[in-house]
């Protein structure tokens, strides 16, 4: 309506937040996926080798083939917060507090990439990383978002030298990276979008995702997998707005209660509530708006969403930050259900 | 508390902005836009103009307006109908013109020239009416022809005729008094007209034939389907519409004794304008006879008025259609957004900080600290029931709990499988008691409070209080009955839990904060409702205290828990004896142990307590995102809390699995079991209470062994 712009300034702009509808139409496949393995926290899953690797907190884990356990390749002395490996077999590990090593090797970074959220090789002489943020680390994401910054970066890094060359800046923080031909793809949380980049150009190939996309990987058959590590919520847009009360909700609320998203939610009676989330005559509504969700998404060659494998508001199996392709299944990280699930291709 | 916060405190507690939902649903507001136009064009005019309400100025005013306020009345009889005149302006003429030769040329008696002049009317009426409500052809172009026709005929009367009316040497004086007479300083013409728009307005409100008007103008295939005679009616607004004009028409004829070639010219827009001005809608069914007459008030004054400060007819025509503009669109954008600015207007949050509480976290060490025992209850009727916000038991052992359906249902001793509706209340019963005769006690949600036999002959005891002096909506009404408990000496004290919201809205109350629930004493000897105390944050449950002098009740969304004395030496007086709990407290009811029971419908959390704290940040919230995303207290995790005669908390219980009782409503102790009900959930749960006194009972706690 004409009148619209004129009478927002007096009831303000309806916050609207994209449905999830075509591709990504809700569906309970991750909700009744396999249960490979129950894990704190599964992370990073990566094949090499043939074998699947993955993290859980500080260990480095490899799923025993065939069966329901995994053995612990080795730990380290904090959270491992990326992982990849190289088609020639390198394994690039980075952890919570910034540091990257590969194949045992540590590799000095510059000074402000501290915040390694995502790696990927092209080839056993290429590691892109992903910086989400140049002031707050992996575990601080939600402070990250809540802060509304904007100063994560893209770097391009030579793993037998060590050089280092920045890629792109002013990202909201990049939460995954694929190389894709002669240029990558990154998934940028904040804006809730993938970027290619390509020499020096950044350009949107994939906006208005209906959540904060994590990581990337590879698909047989061309195109890739997403993971999004929580849902949009329309309140926690709205509180993105209000800067006097996210100030002193940042400020006075613990962490695990704020308006923000999570991997995990009503696991406390302390987390608030939204009005459409009261579980009414025994049923919690799977529709109902939830600061936590499982979402993976298929993308087809050209990065758009063809399929996608949901654990609605009702369920448990949130916060998926990773899932890889191994073996003819794909393998789905839940890092907020604590659990390592399995489940065969759509169509 | 920060200056932000202070000053937040100071804009949202004092400025009070909830009247403007309240008044927004009220229906004059309808009326309010055109009388404030009409206020600001009378002043407007008054100052401008020197002399513009002198006596003098006035009288040929008023006869005009007299004259005007009559076709106008015929207008909005026709627009209510749901049709539009056009041809106002030439039966108007036609009309003078008819009177005025009765009289100057055939030398007739007045009473005849005003016969003619309505006969003209009603003939020019009943070929509008007949044309559009039998051969139903479109009133726009239908009575644009007989205007255009009309014009016709009286230009041709005029040219052959007006010479002889002006040598005519007839006198009548009844006709000159009828012209410039007045009775008590009135014009005959004003009176005239206030005499018509009486009947009119009696007719259209308070008789059959008025109402299947309104019914026609509303809904054309509704009132057909109602059995109302839709083109008769039509016909007949034409026909009065004619009426109108015609007497409009011979008035003037008496006050100028005459007809010229401007008589009646522009009639139409300016009826037509007045009635719209007015807020008549224009598509029919909304509107009345008080607003045509403002609306001719307003564009006669404006019309004259400009005249006099001397603009040309231009000028005044072109003010006219803007004003037709501009009313046209404020009618139909109001009538299309009325709801939606009322839904954005009506929650208006207010201010309030919660004190800091203890933990309710489990291993947290506070008393409060919630266990799981909750989740193991023995489930009664699941996925029978819907909505047990209270339940009680009788001395039989059975147990009765209302349902969301209106409905009390018995579930029978001793395993609770089989049941029966005892009573239909037709509303939401909540809270529930026992009286000595054995009378099941209800406050029945958005109803009153209600008395069930045990035959099952439902009563109403009240629904209404008096009402305070203050109030905007009505808040006699009880809106929001909640619990209720019978003292020993019979009378009923009960809580209304909030004046702003509809029983099935109890959350959004939460939101506002606004503190309207009031405690209430309905007195069965006298059949008496008075408001004890008000001013509540949702005055929730009520529990007559052991002693029988005093009650327990609770203050919801302030996490409170009150006592009041009814009787005994500190009578009337009333003291908080829990404060700053970490849930907010529902029903109280009575333990066997000396002590009670509380139950928690649901917990406090860090971020709802601090958006109380930001009242301009909750309004944002409701106006800008549905309300499905509102953020809400955490009403998901409820729990039972038991403290004794001072306040002290003695045990808590808790379901954090969420399934079994993810919302207390309330809980009643019963032969060493505790029954638990809530009003969001499909059962009741059954608590075996190993420390309880196995054989006490609710009701010979209240009244002993006698039943």
């Amino acid at each position: 309506m004409i009148f619209d712009p004129i009478l927002d300034l007096f009831r303000g702009k309806a916050v609207t937040i994209p449905p999830l509808d075509g591709a990504f139409r809700p569906n309970a496949e991750l909700e009744d996926a396999d249960l490979v393995l129950e894990i704190t926290a599964p992370d990073n899953l990566t094949v090499r080798g043939g074998k699947l690797l993955f993290t859980s907190g500080n260990d480095l884990l490899e799923l025993v083939p065939g069966g329901g356990t995994a053995t612990v390749l080795r730990s380290f002395d904090a959270v491992i917060s990326a992982l990849a490996a190289s088609p020639g077999g390198h394994l690039a590990v980075a952890l919570e507090d910034g540091r990257l090593s590969i194949d045992e090797r540590e590799i000095k970074l510059p000074n402000n990439v501290t915040c390694l959220t995502a790696l990927a090789f092209s080839d056993d002489t290429t590691l892109y990383l992903c910086n989400g943020s140049s002031t707050h680390g992996p575990g601080d994401w939600a402070l990250d978002l809540m802060a509304k910054n904007n100063n994560g970066s893209v770097w391009r890094l030579d793993p037998a030298t060590g050089a280092a060359s920045k890629l792109a800046d002013g990202l909201a923080f990049p939460n995954g990276v694929l190389a894709d031909g002669d240029s990558i793809v990154v998934a940028e949380s904040w804006r809730h979008r993938l970027l290619r980049i390509k020499g020096g150009a950044v350009t949107p190939l994939l906006e208005k995702l209906p959540g904060y996309p994590a990581r990337l990987s590879a698909a047989s058959g061309g195109g890739a997998w997403l993971s999004l590590f929580a849902p949009r919520n329309r309140l926690v847009e709205f509180v993105l707005q209000e800067d006097a009360y996210r100030r002193d909700m940042i400020a006075g609320v613990p962490r695990p209660y704020w308006i923000a998203p999570s991997l995990a939610s009503g696991t406390s009676f302390l987390e608030p509530l939204q009005c459409g989330g009261i579980k009414t005559m025994g049923i919690h509504k799977p529709w109902s708006p939830s600061r936590s969700y499982g979402l993976v998404a298929r993308l087809d060659t050209a990065f758009r969403p063809v399929a996608s494998y949901h654990s609605r508001a009702n369920g448990v199996r949130h916060g998926v930050t990773s899932v890889t392709e191994y073996g003819g299944y794909i393998w789905v990280g839940s890092k907020g259900g604590n659990a390592l699930l399995s489940l065969s291709q759509k169509g | 508390m920060s200056v932000r916060e202070t000053l937040q405190r100071w804009r949202y507690n004092y400025i009070p902005d909830h009247l403007i939902g309240e008044i927004l649903t009220k229906r004059w507001t309808d009326s309010a836009i055109p009388f404030l136009a009409l206020v600001i064009t009378v002043a407007g005019f008054g100052t401008a103009i020197n002399g513009f309400f002198k006596p003098a100025s006035l009288s040929d005013s008023t006869r005009q307006l007299g004259e005007f306020s009559i076709v106008v009345t015929g207008l909005t009889i026709v627009m209510l109908g749901g049709g539009i005149d056009l041809s106002v302006g030439s039966i108007f003429a036609l009309s003078a013109f008819a009177a005025v030769s009765s009289l100057f040329i055939f030398d007739l008696p007045v009473w005849v020239a005003l016969l003619a002049a309505v006969s003209v009317g009603i003939a020019f009426g009943a070929l509008n009416g007949f044309l559009i409500g039998y051969v139903r052809l479109r009133a726009f172009l239908t009575t644009l022809v007989t205007f255009i026709i009309g014009r016709a005929v009286y230009d041709i009367l005029v040219v052959s005729f007006a010479s002889q009316v002006q040598l005519s040497d007839v006198t009548s004086d009844l006709w000159d008094y009828i012209g410039d007479g007045t009775v008590f300083g009135i014009a005959i013409s004003v009176i005239v007209a206030g005499v018509i728009a009486l009947i009119a307005h009696v007719a259209l409100t308070r008789s059959r034939p008025g109402w299947h008007i309104l019914a026609v103008g509303g809904s054309r295939r509704s009132a057909h389907n109602a059995g109302i005679k839709v083109r008769q009616t039509v016909f007949m607004t034409y026909v009065i519409s004619g009426i109108c004009c015609g007497i409009a028409g011979f008035l003037f004829a008496c006050r100028l004794s005459g007809a010229g070639p401007g008589t009646g010219l522009n009639l139409e827009i300016m009826a037509l304008t007045a009635a719209v001005v007015g807020g008549n809608s224009l598509g029919g069914g909304r509107g009345s006879i008080v607003k045509g007459l403002m609306g001719a008030v307003i564009v006669l004054v404006m019309t004259n008025g400009l005249i006099r400060l001397g603009f040309g007819t231009g000028t005044n025509q072109m003010v006219l259609g803007l004003m037709l503009a501009v009313a046209v669109t404020l009618d139909i954008r109001w009538l299309k957004n009325r709801h939606k600015v009322l839904n954005e207007v009506y929650v208006a949050p207010i201010y309030q900080r919660m004190g800091e509480t203890q933990s309710a976290e489990p291993n947290s060490g506070s008393p409060y600290a919630l266990n799981n025992n909750l989740a193991q209850t023995h489930y009664i009727g699941l996925g029978e029931l819907e909505g047990p916000e209270d339940v009680i038991l009788d001395e039989e052992d059975n147990l009765y709990c209302g349902t969301r359906h209106g409905e009390i249902i018995r579930f029978f001793a001793p395993d609770y499988k089989r049941s029966e509706v005892f009573a239909h209340t037709g509303g939401f019963p909540l809270g529930l008691a026992f009286d000595k005769a054995g009378n099941l006690i209800s406050c029945v949600g958005a109803m009153g409070l209600y008395s069930i036999s045990p035959d099952r002959v439902v009563t109403k005891l009240t629904a209404e209080t008096r009402r305070s002096w203050t109030s905007v909506v009505d808040d006699a009404r009880l809106r929001d009955p909640n619990d209720c408990d019978v003292a020993p000496d019979g009378r009923i004290f009960f809580t209304d839990s909030t004046k702003r919201y509809d029983a099935h809205d109890w959350a959004l109350d939460s939101i506002e904060s606004r503190p309207t629930g009031r405690l209430l004493c309905y007195d069965p000897k006298t059949g008496k409702t008075t408001t004890l105390l008000d001013n509540y944050l949702y005055a929730n449950g009520v529990c007559i205290a052991h002693g029988g002098q005093s009650l327990f009740f609770a203050e919801s969304w302030a996490c409170r828990v009150h006592r009041y004395w009814f009787d005994g030496p500190k009578a009337g007086q009333v003291e908080c004896v829990i404060k700053d709990m970490p849930g907010y407290p529902d029903n109280i009811n009575r333990a066997s142990d000396g002590s009670y029971w509380m139950a928690w419908l649901g917990m406090r959390t860090p971020s709802y307590d601090l958006s109380l704290r930001h009242p301009s940040m909750r309004k944002r919230m409701t106006r800008r995102l549905p309300q499905d995303e509102w953020l809400f207290p955490n009403i998901n995790t409820g729990g039972i809390v038991k403290f004794d005669e001072t306040g002290k908390i003695v045990e808590t219980l808790g379901d954090l699995s969420g399934i079994s009782h993810p919302m207390v409503t309330s809980m009643r102790e019963h032969k060493g079991a505790l029954f638990v009900g809530g009003i969001l959930n499909n059962r009741v749960g059954r608590l075996p209470l190993p420390n309880a006194k196995p054989d006490w009972t609710g009701i010979r706690s209240y009244w002993g062994g006698a039943k």
